[in-house]
């Protein structure tokens, strides 16, 4: 039989207790309650253990990185991808493509037209996702940190089947953190990096091997934003860089501008 | 702000669906067709000051998917329904660490119950979000959590008669 709180102490405070809900002002008495009753306490005592233990379960799900496929249920769609999704949106969204096509002479040709972050390249997307979930990470936001840093790099190279360098932000106030292994989104290998500054402020470059012929990179810097996280990007020889952050965009570009040197190949 | 500030929350909505539905993919079917739901929702999330709205609308979206299966199932497959469940004293894993006797406990329970203690324990929920969550009054979650807890109290000092007496349980809003 569950013994009856009397008035004066409710069955519900005794879970507020043990849950940290029991407003403050009620905390003295319901303490002075369980001193007095031995079976209540006994209880809450069970409820607090249980507690503890059912925290303890599954956590390392917590750790797992992300599976790709929940990963890409919430990427962000350009407008234009939501209004063609709907099918009453299909004819419309036809009949206006070829008015505008017929009205400008196809000046535009789709790729170029890019719409709400879409139209960067493939590693870039893995970059901000990569970004997204491992910045806030507490426990976890490195595999290898900073202190084993050659490791890191000799490790990171040899899963990317190519010489990797971490560039030195200390100028800019960052320090590495550490890097981790990622897959792309063909289950390639890419490394990320992280650096922090002394508020906490935290920046990750992602590198990606690209099959684009090296001859062809450019090298300039890219930008792009993705919600309140900002992206420079650019190809140095077979290699692909997303430097990514939620910091005023000067203060990104010249961390891409302090990088770009240290990672000439 | 975007559908992909949902995506810090996914480890813990992977371990949520997970412990409630005791089945690994099944669980990340679950987190999947909730985010599917959130992308298609997202204009009638209205976010909070404080940013806590999120995580809680991704619950909610997810207990109703969740709801669905039970109600097109009549139950939850990947558990025993509480009628079923045997003396423990019979059970040659009975002597198995704490924590796989807690998550068979944790799987007699009727889905209703377990979401609470889930939401309020694990997740560390407040009362009033979680009865927001289930959409149910607060007190509700109240006396379904009261109810839980004993089970699981006693379903793990192997007492019998606890079952029993709660065996009636159905899911109920």
């Amino acid at each position: 039989m569950k013994p009856q709180p009397p008035s004066d102490v409710q069955e519900a405070e005794l879970h507020a207790w043990v849950d940290g809900q029991l407003p403050p002002d009620r905390v003295t008495a319901v303490t002075a309650w369980l001193l007095h009753h031995p079976a209540d306490a006994e209880r809450v005592r069970a409820w607090q253990a249980q507690r503890h233990a059912l925290q303890g379960l599954e956590r390392d799900v917590l750790d797992e990185p992300i599976p790709l496929a929940l990963a890409r249920a919430v990427r962000p769609r350009s407008i234009w991808q939501r209004w063609s999704a709907a099918p009453w949106a299909q004819g419309i969204a036809a009949g206006l493509l070829l008015a505008v096509g017929f009205g400008l002479g196809w000046q535009f040709h789709p790729s170029v037209v890019s719409v709400a972050g879409n139209g960067v390249p493939g590693f870039v997307r893995e970059a901000r996702v990569a970004h997204v979930v491992y910045v806030p990470e507490k426990r976890h936001p490195v595999e290898v940190d900073a202190e084993q840093q050659a490791h890191l790099v000799q490790w990171l190279s040899r899963r990317l089947g190519s010489p990797l360098k971490a560039p030195v932000f200390d100028a800019q106030g960052f320090h590495l953190v550490g890097g981790r292994l990622l897959p792309g989104e063909a289950g390639q290998a890419r490394a990320l990096f992280m650096y922090e500054d002394a508020q906490g402020a935290r920046v990750t470059l992602h590198v990606s091997t690209l099959d684009t012929d090296p001859a062809k990179s450019t090298g300039e810097f890219r930008f792009a934003r993705w919600g309140d996280t900002q992206t420079f990007y650019w190809v140095q020889g077979a290699l692909g860089y997303a430097l990514s952050g939620q910091l005023p965009r000067n203060r990104l570009a010249e961390l891409a501008s302090a990088a770009h040197p240290q990672l000439m190949p | 702000m975007g559908i992909e500030s949902a995506l810090p929350h996914i480890p813990r909505l992977r371990r949520y669906a997970r412990l409630l539905t005791g089945d690994a993919t099944r669980a990340d079917d679950l987190v999947q067709d909730t985010l599917e739901r959130a992308c298609r929702k997202w204009s009638l999330w209205q976010p909070r000051a404080d940013g806590s709205g999120l995580r809680g609308w991704l619950f909610s979206l997810m207990h109703n998917l969740y709801l669905n299966q039970v109600r097109d199932h009549g139950r939850d497959d990947a558990h025993e329904e509480l009628d079923e469940w045997t003396e423990p004293a019979h059970d040659p894993l009975s002597h198995v660490p704490e924590r796989l006797d807690l998550e068979r406990a944790l799987a007699r329970l009727a889905p209703a119950g377990r979401q609470v203690v889930l939401l309020i324990c694990v997740e560390e929920l407040s009362y009033t979000e979680t009865a927001h969550v289930l959409g149910v009054p607060v007190g509700t979650v109240m006396s379904r959590l009261s109810r839980a807890r004993e089970q699981l109290r006693s379903l793990m000092a192997g007492e019998a008669q606890a079952p029993a007496r709660t065996a009636s349980l159905k899911v109920v809003r």
